[in-house]
């Protein structure tokens, strides 16, 4: 329904978007992630033809998004980045404007007006001047703009930018309706947004692709890779909670500083070291250590553990141009 | 030709909200009336050729004010991107604008009408040299305008539209009206100058002679104006 076969953007010597393809099925939900100026809406730009690529292409729905434009936007419901908005005009008139440059007859434009305003929360705006309306607001006006002519393929940069968590929640359940009938490929820098609604998800850092798959196989491949650091409070002397953590796991960096408020207990931090036994979970090694010591602990916890930690990773901007394959892969 | 008119009809709503237009309707009002008034009187010629003349002069700094914002806007506002994502081409989107601005013209023209009234109610005015001046005036204040779609497209500024619509008129107005009486000019370049004064043309017009090389002028550079103004479009995408 929607592909890009190796979109390259360069901007004088910088490359933005660097050889990236992908590939959005039919009735799919794809979550693009990646951290600001990471090259999401240059890509999504090139993805919808507003911005031509300086090597590879776009198709949607089949048609070339350059050479056979018109075609492939009636198909195409967009959500442009910043979703820029005529301030002077009212919801209502937008809309029939957007509705108008889709060619939908009088009839047909009204009804999906009263839809799309109804199932984006704006029944009672729709005579509002949209310069007047608060941001969220204005984001339902473009994404009602977006779904106006029920487009089967649509592209959405940032849907949730400066909403509420309500709003958030909301945009969330109306995207997971869409999935059946509508493509969607919608970006955003924040995980948890696109983890929850999307079938599949493309990470990319540095106009480069560093992961990709479904929320599932990517927490299992965080699981394989992600060297976790474990964190205890253990009661003792900061010398003896050091030598029982480094005689655990030679290899391991460990940290302990006494805390700050109980003089008498111990704050540890112990990270694996790269390399074989990166899965190993010391948090079971380390509860029998100290028992067997007899000191006392009151917290042991695995931190940063999943997507999140994962994404964080592999979009590190200190990391190299082939980290994304990380020697402590297991 | 459904996406021109919807295109135009979301710019007038545009145009209205913002004060230039207001203030670019009261200017020339005053303006044509003032020129009109001064040379309306017992005993003078029911004529309006003066302030024909004088309205070609006062759109030279008048339309650039209308059409500055006309693309310039939607490439700052970022709302181009809509459009060349919706099913229309940068030529229907080149032309709703420049229709836009002619329903602004018409309306903005209409003061002359009224005068045109008076010259009837009071005396028996030589109807050749009304139609014709008004026609004629019309033509400048497309072309004008097509000028100015071109800069508007060139700039997501709308203050450096206004001033290149604006220095490229008074290049075609004042430039050309006046580098004709310098004497270093070689013939054929002053020939060449004095075709494309816009004033000169025009003046067929003002005396009643609708001439198929006078309209000829006007349509071919209002054309030449809008299909740069779609290149420049086109041109925008690629950088």
């Amino acid at each position: 329904m929607l592909t890009a076969h190796s979109l390259t953007k360069r901007y004088g010597p910088t490359l933005a978007v660097d050889r990236l393809s992908l590939e959005v099925e039919r009735g799919q939900i794809m979550g693009f992630l990646g951290p600001n100026g990471a090259g999401k809406s240059t890509t999504m730009r090139m993805l919808v033809g507003s911005l031509p690529p300086t090597a590879g292409r776009a198709t949607l729905n089949g048609h070339d998004v350059l050479t056979d434009a018109v075609a492939a936007r009636r198909k195409l419901g967009y959500l442009p980045e910043n979703n820029p908005l005529y301030p002077e005009m009212r919801v209502d008139e937008f809309l029939h404007f957007c509705g108008r440059l889709h060619r939908m007859p009088r009839k047909l434009r009204a009804a999906r007006l009263g839809v799309v305003t109804e199932r984006c929360g704006l029944s009672a705006l729709r005579q509002r001047t949209i310069g007047r309306l608060s941001k969220g607001n204005r984001q339902r006006v473009g994404l009602a703009a977006a779904l106006l002519h029920a487009p089967p393929v649509l592209v959405l940069d940032e849907p949730t930018a400066g909403l509420d968590p309500h709003q958030i929640a909301a945009v969330r359940a109306l995207i997971r309706e869409l999935s059946g009938d509508h493509t969607v490929l919608l970006s955003s820098h924040i995980l948890p947004e696109v983890e929850r609604v999307s079938d599949r998800i493309v990470i990319i850092a540095r106009g480069r692709q560093v992961a990709a798959g479904t929320p599932d196989e990517l927490r299992r491949e965080s699981q394989e890779t992600d060297r976790a650091t474990v964190y205890a409070e253990v009661q003792g002397t900061t010398q003896r909670v050091r030598t029982i953590a480094e005689s655990l796991h030679a290899e391991a960096a460990a940290t302990v500083e006494p805390h700050a408020t109980d003089p008498h207990w111990q704050r540890l931090w112990l990270r694996p070291a790269a390399g074989p036994g990166v899965r190993m979970d010391l948090r079971v090694s380390l509860a029998r250590a100290f028992a067997d010591a007899d000191l006392t602990v009151r917290e042991l916890r695995r931190e940063n553990v999943g997507l999140e930690a994962f994404f964080t990773r592999v979009t590190d901007p200190s990391r190299g141009d082939h980290a994304a394959s990380d020697g402590a892969a297991a | 030709m459904s996406a021109v008119l919807t295109l135009a009809r979301r710019e007038l709503i545009g145009l209205f909200a913002s004060p230039i237009a207001w203030v670019v309707l009261a200017l020339f009002a005053l303006g044509t009336g003032l020129v009109f008034a001064v040379g309306f009187g017992p005993g003078r010629p029911a004529t309006m050729a003066t302030t024909f003349d004088a309205t070609v002069w006062l759109l030279v700094f008048l339309t650039p004010a209308v059409s500055m914002r006309l693309l310039s806007e939607e490439l700052a506002r970022g709302t181009l991107e809509r459009l060349v994502t919706s099913p229309v081409s940068d030529t229907q989107i080149v032309l709703g604008k420049w229709l836009a601005s002619l329903v602004f013209l018409g309306l903005l023209l209409t003061p002359l009408l009224v005068q045109i009234g008076v010259l009837y109610a009071s005396g028996q005015p030589d109807a050749g040299p009304l139609v014709g001046g008004l026609l004629g005036v019309a033509l400048v204040g497309a072309l004008y305008l097509a000028i100015g779609t071109f800069a508007s497209a060139a700039t997501e500024n709308q203050i450096i539209a206004f001033l290149l619509a604006g220095a490229l008129i008074a290049a075609l107005t004042f430039l050309f009206f006046f580098l004709p009486e310098s004497g270093w000019l070689p013939a054929r370049a002053r020939a060449a100058v004095l075709y494309a004064n816009v004033n000169r043309q025009f003046g067929e017009f003002n005396r009643g002679v609708i001439d198929a090389g006078n309209v000829f002028y006007f349509a071919s550079m209002t054309g030449l104006f809008l299909f740069l103004a779609v290149k420049l479009l086109e041109s925008r995408r690629w950088r």
